[in-house]
């Protein structure tokens, strides 16, 4: 009934030694209690031992990663995590605009390029061997500072675009006023404000005006960075952290924020707006919104895991969610560094890891919908050294 | 001291004194070892002009394809976009494939940079003239050191720090107790009404260049005012003229052309200055500036601000057009510091000649 | 004696040129204060023990320290060797050219040198981040006073005494080593000094060469970045909170710090090398 398969002939040693060994070598330089890859129930990888070995590197390994400013500290979160975890691999992460991280992991000057936006079409052609793998999902706020403006503003992508366009230049706009009833909006004067680096604030940003705007559709339409109309009270930051910077100095103004600093956001003063979504109901970006969204549009993420979630279907949908990508180069220069990244990976999107409620809520993201994590752990396969 | 007319010379010379050609190394002996310490020698003279020329090269082959794409528009065009790049189609202009909808039309920066660096020499000639008349002239021969220790501050001070310094301190400051009184000249002059902003904009930008090249104006017209012959200076006094007219028409005179020069080398380094400039300056694209408060771009911080994303670029058409805009800077900086030191090279032979930032 | 008119215009003219003076000292006390003001809060140990994930200063200190010592190394020889050919060796035409060369490239603005070590040296020669580009960006722009300076220096040493040296039959390195750098020294190393106090407060060609990371330098030439002073204060001052801006100040008065005290070394060496001068038969 049992076979007997330790020491027995049929089976040999050789199937006994190796099963030592796996163990013997994800418990070696690994303090946490499991390994991630075994944990994971929907992981296929733990059944390719020879293309995903993952666990601590042989010789210190330092992982730079630079851009998104909007999934920075959740890394910052992260790294002194990861590195108790596997103490050879340190986690180096820096700011400086989803533009800035897709052109250095383009450039190979970093190992890990953080982005808000998946590669364009043109940039997976002329880099067939970069990957765009996300880890978490965000969102992002869309805050306002006006003197004499109650909190919980409703606002539409509409409308937002029309300030950008500056189509829509007070703040007693009419417009406003018809999905406010019954609030006094004051007579200042509307100050967009814009990130003036390449980012992936403004790809998400631009991507919901593109779905709830004609004129900017076809006008400016989406990306990290766009043609913003000339409007003459316009304002520019740099990074998400410059955007409260900006709109804290500047009264009567509107900015785009990722929700990872939105506590930073509120603190300083500014308040949230409530965005219109496609079912017409007006949220703030919370877990319950997020999650919402995440559901109604995660079952038809590509094996590329190239996909927009902005303005999904639901009741309950935050508009603005996005995928936190890492852009990775498939060949990495030696296995020492390919099995780091892996590991790093594995460890940031397992729920034992990186991904527990506490990271993710110190930054209001959510986790990746278990649908998505077969696939975003195919693509982690993918780099070798 | 010799005197206009006197023919004699000292010592009893039949003729004037005779100066001897200088003495290189080059005339002494040469040894084998000699001749290989002169090569390795020469080597290294060479690295500067072998650095400048591979710079020049490198951008202007970077910059081809902009060009080619753009034309004329280049100089013309307002719109600067690397274009949509995610759409999969793609502009062709000229041959050369852009991202749809990509324009490179530099003229908002190219004006940017000529008028805020004209602006700030506009203020800071007669600031630093001013400041060094006072400090030879008028301050107490002990203090002079002390205070020209001033000058080597601001000389000393980096870019960053003055855009730190702008950003935090002076562009509030100015937005809120200086420029809403300067909209009252707005009646007059039609740049100074309007909106008045945060502080980030085309003044504080000016005056904030204004400051950095005030030293190395005020080192050159230092140099230049000691060579200012004293007994012209004295006999000016002599006769009976105020130190204000002795400067009038005696030291002014004298160092007129040498403070041309100087105001144009300190043109030259506000053309080229980049960092405080992309912190104060608001980074305004696709368009001029309203007014004197409101923002602007510069060439060279619009280089710094689009160059880490360049690479997004799949066609590689945005780097082109980021060296496009170098290669117009380059050219302008190197123009305007050659004619600058021709200047001063005729006006003072060579013993005056501050090299870059005047430290 | 003289009308009330022109001593009028004599009080006038000379208060406007007080005023420019005061113009221009009021900045750099303003400055410096405001550096002060900032960073006071925020200058204690930690600063040098913590790297700047932590709002410390430690990696980018090292790594402004570590690209001093790699100027100094690679333009200094560089530069000293250039001057010494163009003072000593070069004949007045092909001397022109050569210095009209250098003057040229002194000329160049920071970003495009850093724009073309980006483009080339990280991209397609593949160095990635790399110590050696920044060293070489930085030595594009710090040559040119290491050539002036050590120039200017050889040309000042008395006639007499190479006239001497060369009287006495003695080869050129000899002549060199023993009666031109002697005197010469000092004015040589204020150029290098200079040299180093501008490249301390460099940023845009270190952004794109180097990049920017919270670790602290190795001593990679290659496909590492590394942190220095400059780019803190060019983020931080971007950033919302306090004690941002506070270790912002700290890094700006540390870079003023450093290059007021190689400025005062190299007008130190300049007094010697002027002392010296005027104690040699000229």
């Amino acid at each position: 009934m049992h076979p007997k398969f330790i020491g027995n002939p049929r089976f040999g040693v050789i199937p006994l030694a190796l099963g030592v060994c796996a163990l013997a070598l994800s418990a070696c330089g690994t303090t946490t209690p499991t390994h991630p890859a075994k944990s994971s129930a929907k992981s296929s990888s733990a059944s390719s031992p020879a293309a995903a070995a993952t666990g601590n590197p042989s010789t210190p390994v330092t992982l730079n990663e630079a851009g998104s400013t909007l999934i920075y500290p959740y890394l910052q979160v992260l790294a002194p995590q990861v590195h108790a975890a596997y103490s050879n691999i340190t986690l180096a992460p820096g700011p400086g605009g989803s533009g800035l991280g897709i052109s250095e992991a383009v450039g190979k000057l970093v190992q890990m390029g953080g982005s808000d936006a998946y590669l364009s079409p043109a940039q997976a052609t002329a880099n067939p061997s970069l990957l765009n793998i996300p880890i978490a999902i965000s969102a992002q706020a869309v805050d306002y500072n006006v003197p004499g403006m109650p909190a919980n503003l409703k606002i539409t992508g509409n409308i937002l675009a029309q300030m950008y366009e500056g189509k829509i230049t007070e703040w007693n706009d009419p417009q406003l006023a018809r999905i406010n009833p019954g609030v006094t909006l004051p007579a200042v004067k509307v100050v967009p404000v814009r990130r003036v680096d390449s980012s992936g604030d403004t790809f998400i940003f631009t991507s919901l005006l593109t779905k709830t705007n004609t004129a900017w559709a076809n006008g400016p339409a989406f990306g990290t960075t766009v043609t913003w109309p000339s409007v003459s009270n316009e304002l520019t930051a740099n990074g998400n952290p410059g955007m409260i910077q900006v709109c804290k100095a500047n009264p009567g103004c509107i900015a785009y924020i990722g929700v990872s600093v939105e506590n930073t956001a509120l603190q300083q003063g500014l308040q949230e707006a409530l965005l219109q979504n496609q079912a017409g109901k007006y949220l703030v970006p919370d877990l319950a919104t997020i999650t919402s969204a995440v559901n109604a549009s995660s079952g038809s993420t590509p094996a590329n895991l190239r996909q927009s979630l902005i303005y999904s279907s639901g009741a309950n949908s935050y508009p603005i969610i996005n995928f936190e990508y890492l852009m990775i180069q498939q060949t990495q220069p030696n296995p020492t560094t390919a099995q780091a990244i892996r590991t790093f990976l594995y460890w940031a999107i397992s729920p034992t890891g990186g991904a527990t409620g506490g990271n993710l809520s110190a930054v209001n993201f959510v986790a990746l919908p278990t649908s998505v994590i077969p696939k975003v752990e195919a693509a982690i396969n993918k780099i070798t050294g | 001291m010799r005197f206009l007319g006197n023919a004699r010379g000292t010592g009893g010379d039949a003729g004037p004194t005779v100066v001897p050609p200088r003495r290189r190394l080059a005339d002494a002996d040469l040894t084998r070892r000699d001749r290989a310490v002169r090569a390795a020698f020469l080597a290294a003279a060479l690295v500067p002009t072998l650095m400048l020329l591979f710079l020049a090269a490198e951008m202007v082959r970077e910059a081809i394809p902009a060009f080619v794409y753009s034309g004329s528009n280049f100089f013309t065009g307002q719109i600067f976009t690397f274009g949509n790049l995610y759409v999969t189609k793609e502009t062709i202009h000229n041959g050369v494939a852009a991202p749809h909808g990509a324009s490179y039309g530099a003229l908002p920066f190219i004006f940017g940079t000529l008028v805020s660096s004209l602006i700030a020499l506009l203020i800071a000639v007669p600031v630093a003239v001013g400041a060094v008349l006072a400090l030879t002239e008028r301050v107490p021969t002990r203090l002079q050191s002390s205070l020209s220790i001033f000058l080597e501050l601001l000389a000393g001070i980096p870019s960053v720090v003055y855009g730190f310094w702008g950003i935090l301190v002076f562009g509030p400051l100015l937005a809120k107790h200086v420029f809403p009184s300067l909209t009252g000249l707005g009646s007059v002059l039609p740049f100074f009404r309007g909106g008045v902003g945060g502080g980030e904009g085309l003044l504080t930008a000016s005056l904030i260049l204004a400051v950095m090249i005030v030293p190395i104006i005020a080192a050159t017209t230092r140099e230049l005012i000691r060579t200012v012959p004293i007994l012209a200076k004295e006999g000016a006094l002599a006769l009976g003229m105020t130190q204000y007219e002795t400067a009038k028409v005696v030291t002014i005179p004298y160092v007129r052309r040498g403070i041309l020069a100087a105001a144009i080398l300190g043109w030259a380094r506000a053309l080229g200055e980049t960092m405080a400039v992309l912190m104060i300056s608001g980074n305004l694209l696709n368009g001029f500036p309203v007014n004197i408060y409101s923002p602007f771009s510069t060439m060279a911080a619009t280089i710094v601000a689009m160059l880490d994303s360049a690479l997004t670029d799949a066609t590689g058409m945005a780097i082109h057009a980021l060296a496009a805009i170098g290669v117009v800077l380059l050219v302008i900086t190197v123009a305007t510091n050659l004619i600058g030191r021709l200047v001063i090279r005729r006006v003072s032979g060579g013993a005056v000649l501050p090299v870059g930032r005047g430290i | 004696m003289r009308s009330t008119l022109r001593r009028g215009r004599d009080a006038v003219f000379w208060g406007l040129c007080l005023l420019a003076l005061a113009l221009v000292i009021v900045p750099s006390l303003a400055i410096i204060a405001s550096l002060l003001q900032q960073s006071a809060p925020a200058l204690n140990p930690h600063l040098v023990t913590a790297t700047t994930a932590t709002n410390g200063l430690q990696n980018a200190i090292l790594g402004s320290l570590l690209l001093m010592v790699g100027i100094l190394v690679v333009a200094g020889p560089v530069g000293i060797a250039a001057g010494i050919y163009l003072a000593e060796f070069a004949s007045p035409g092909r001397g022109g050219i050569l210095r009209l060369g250098y003057e040229t490239l002194a000329g160049i603005p920071s970003i495009v040198i850093g724009f073309v070590g980006y483009i080339v040296l990280d991209q397609e020669f593949h160095w990635g981040f790399s110590l050696l580009a920044a060293i070489l960006a930085l030595s594009a722009i710090v040559l040119p006073y290491v050539v002036k300076t050590t120039e200017v220096a050889l040309l000042q040493v008395p006639a007499t005494l190479r006239d001497a040296a060369i009287a006495l039959g003695l080869p050129r390195v000899t002549i060199l080593r023993r009666a031109l750098l002697p005197p010469a020294l000092p004015g040589i190393a204020s150029g290098v000094v200079v040299a180093l106090a501008i490249a301390v407060g460099e940023t845009a060609p270190l952004l794109y060469t180097v990049g920017f990371t919270d670790q602290n330098p190795t001593l990679s030439l290659f496909q590492h970045p590394i942190g220095y002073l400059t780019y803190v204060v060019y983020l931080n001052a971007t950033l919302p909170t306090q004690l941002e801006h506070e270790v912002a100040g700290a890094a700006g008065l540390i870079i003023l710090a450093m290059i007021l005290a190689l400025i005062g070394l190299g007008r130190w060496a300049g007094r010697r090398a002027a002392r010296y001068a005027a104690q040699l038969p000229t």
